[in-house]
């Protein structure tokens, strides 16, 4: 059953032009251009209950405008959008306590009073009785084990604690959709695991339906087994993780390190375009197919051949190769 | 239990702030169970008084800038006092205002007017242009009472140092000051009061809601802050003009937070005209809130969430 429906959906941005220097100002305060700017354009998808989607796209693709539409802040400009059921431009209350959202960049806490006090308004403005709250809670608060901070002063937290604290006041309520914008952004590496852990954990003993938007690969790479790409406004690629890597990852990169002396760049140009190379540790790109008999060709070459490892194109290549494509 | 489980619980134990911030939150939930056991109408009130309490909580934060403010105002009323004294140099009464009643007319005026204050406008405008109302809009609560929810709990403290500052500069000033305690009075001065202090947290909303078309609302709040404060006879009583202006301001809701009060104090205006002007508070609350709705709808729809 699909969750979340999205049909032909474009939004259009309305905005003004101003010409250069001091003349273009005086004319463009008695007249100005009105222009539109399509943020997205005639996108469709559906999400199954329970599935963990990421959003990936560059900066300015849209995602945000889409996730926006979703939870009702903006009205779209053709097509629709339905989530369990609801219209979110209506913005219904009874769709809005089924559902939450995450900026990265905008808090909901807040900033110069401790979470605690934010969580107690959430509980009291989504109506959650005093033992559900409770549990939900200890719950959180110990998969994120941020008792320690939960009464200190939101504005004097790290960027990190500050976003699991907002992370714990947007699941008070039990939502049954998730929409996550960016949440890991600015987060060091530590604090982006500890969130991604997070959200694993909980949608897989919750079964919460997810949108995750990211430009971070690895986000995308350890949550999500379907990823939607969206480029200019438009879809790229909607399907499995898995499938994007063979349909696209078309080359093996073969990592290969030599004892003593080490080699000279001539010697390994005729096993495949060299990405990287110094004396004793070279890179080289095949393509898929050839990846195995280049390595044989390797070991049974007179090169001091010490190790070899296959691995596969970086997915962040795949995607940069996607992005050329849309342009 | 696996050992990460462990590790987390015994983490949490060995973290005193956790169960003091556990206790803290038991404390609460028991005095407000009290309130509100079976009751549904103070369910639904629950989240107001959460809020409130919230933001006296942060209004204490800022005391001293709360206490900055009031030595201002407490200038500017003596400012005002040591003019017109100086004006009535030698007259007894200027268009039947005497100075012992200037002078009450100001101080009591400025009670009136620093309990109906309110700093709304900035707020709502700067919410939707810096994108923070979509946070809002996210949730099963209503911009408008929260906002306005939000706004009682913020002002209430400068409020109170307001009032008891300006009524400390009263009891300096006892011997001129012109007591009128008589409970009929009071009534209608109160139940005006609480109208105008409505009225104006709408009207403030309404000024804000602009930003949805633009985002420069800060000329047209000081322009609306003069106007509202020379319609309000906070200038000046507005009986040194002619007599139409009284008339126009009756029926405008700017004067009923100094002026007609203030008159009505001063028993230079009937208990009846009283009673009539809450009538048209009423009306102009209706027509606001109306106002407000259509403006809010349309606004809306032009939202962009920008800033985010
Ligand atoms: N309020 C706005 N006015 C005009 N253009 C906008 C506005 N908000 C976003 N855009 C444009 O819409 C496009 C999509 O933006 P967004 O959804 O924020 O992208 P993403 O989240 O993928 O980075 C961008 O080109 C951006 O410049
Ligand atoms: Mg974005």
């Amino acid at each position: 059953m699909s969750i979340i429906e999205v049909k032909n959906l474009s939004k259009n941005y309305e905005y003004y032009r101003k010409e250069k220097g001091i003349k273009g100002s005086l004319k463009s305060f008695f007249y100005r251009e009105k222009l539109l700017a399509s943020a997205i354009k005639d996108i469709s998808f559906s999400i199954g209950e329970g599935e963990l989607v990421g959003f990936l796209g560059p900066n300015g693709a849209g995602k945000t405008t889409t996730l926006k539409i979703l939870s009702g802040i903006l009205y779209p400009s053709a097509g629709e959008a339905t989530v369990l059921g609801f219209t979110p431009s209506r913005r219904e209350a009874t769709y809005q306590k089924q559902f939450s959202l995450v900026m990265g960049q905008k808090n909901q806490l807040i900033s110069n009073l401790p979470a605690m006090e934010s969580f107690i308004i959430n509980k009291e403005i989504y109506g959650i009785s005093d033992s559900e709250f409770k549990k939900t809670l200890d719950e959180l608060v110990g998969l994120f084990n941020i008792g320690s901070f939960l009464d200190i002063s939101v504005k004097k937290l790290s960027l990190g604690q500050r976003m699991k604290c907002e992370l714990v006041a947007a699941l008070l309520h039990k939502p049954k959709v998730f929409f996550l914008d960016e949440p890991t952004i600015g987060l060091d590496v530590v604090a982006q695991k500890n969130i991604r852990d997070f959200l694993k954990t909980y949608n897989e003993e919750k079964k919460t339906t997810i949108i995750l938007t990211s430009h971070y690969m690895e986000d995308i790479r350890e949550l999500c087994q379907r990823v939607i790409i969206i480029n200019l406004g438009v879809i790229a690629y909607d399907g499995r993780l898995d499938d994007l890597i063979k349909q696209y990852v078309r080359h093996k990169l073969l990592t290969v390190t030599f004892s003593g002396k080490g080699i000279l760049r001539r010697d390994i140009e005729k096993f495949g375009e060299i990405e990287d190379f110094s004396a004793n540790s070279c890179t080289i790109k095949t393509s898929r197919s050839d990846a195995k008999s280049v390595a044989v060709a390797l070991l049974s070459s007179s090169l001091p051949v010490d190790d070899i490892t296959i691995g596969e194109e970086s997915l962040d290549d795949v995607i940069r190769h996607i992005f050329g494509e849309g342009r | 239990m696996t050992n990460y489980e462990f590790h987390c619980k015994t983490k949490l134990i060995l973290s005193y702030k956790y169960w003091r911030s556990k206790a803290y939150l038991k404390g609460r939930e028991k005095s407000l169970d009290r309130y509100c056991q079976n009751a549904n109408v103070f369910l639904r009130m629950k989240k107001y008084t959460t809020l409130i309490k919230a933001f006296w909580q942060r209004a204490l934060h800022y005391r001293f800038t709360v206490f900055a403010y009031r030595v201002g105002e407490v200038a500017e009323v003596l400012i005002l006092i040591l003019m017109w004294t100086t004006i009535y140099a030698g007259q007894s009464s200027i268009k039947g205002f005497t100075l012992q009643e200037m002078i009450t007319y100001i101080l009591i005026g400025n009670v009136f007017n620093g309990i109906v204050r309110n700093w709304l406008s900035g707020m709502v405008a700067s919410d939707i242009n810096e994108g923070r109302l979509s946070m809002f809009l996210v949730k099963p609560m209503s911009y408008l009472s929260y906002v306005c929810t939000k706004e009682i709990g913020r002002i209430t403290l400068p409020v109170l140092m307001s009032v008891l500052s300006q009524i400390l500069v009263i009891l300096c000033f006892s011997n001129t000051f012109i007591w009128n305690l008589d409970w009929g009075y009071v009534l209608v001065i109160s139940a005006m009061i609480g109208l105008a202090f409505i009225s104006e947290l709408l009207l403030s909303y309404l000024v804000g809601l602009v930003a949805f078309w633009t985002d420069e609302v800060d000329g047209l709040y000081t322009t609306m802050e003069r106007i509202k404060k020379f319609f309000s006879g906070g200038y000046f009583p507005l009986t040194l003009l002619p007599a139409v202006f009284v008339q126009i301001s009756f029926f405008l809701p700017f004067a009923y937070s100094f002026f007609i009060p203030a008159q009505i104090y001063l028993k230079k205006m009937d208990l009846s005209v009283g009673v009539y002007g809450l009538g048209v508070q009423v009306v102009w609350i209706a027509i606001l809130y109306g106002v407000i709705r259509i403006v809010w709808r349309r606004g809306l729809r032009r939202y962009e969430a920008t800033g985010i």
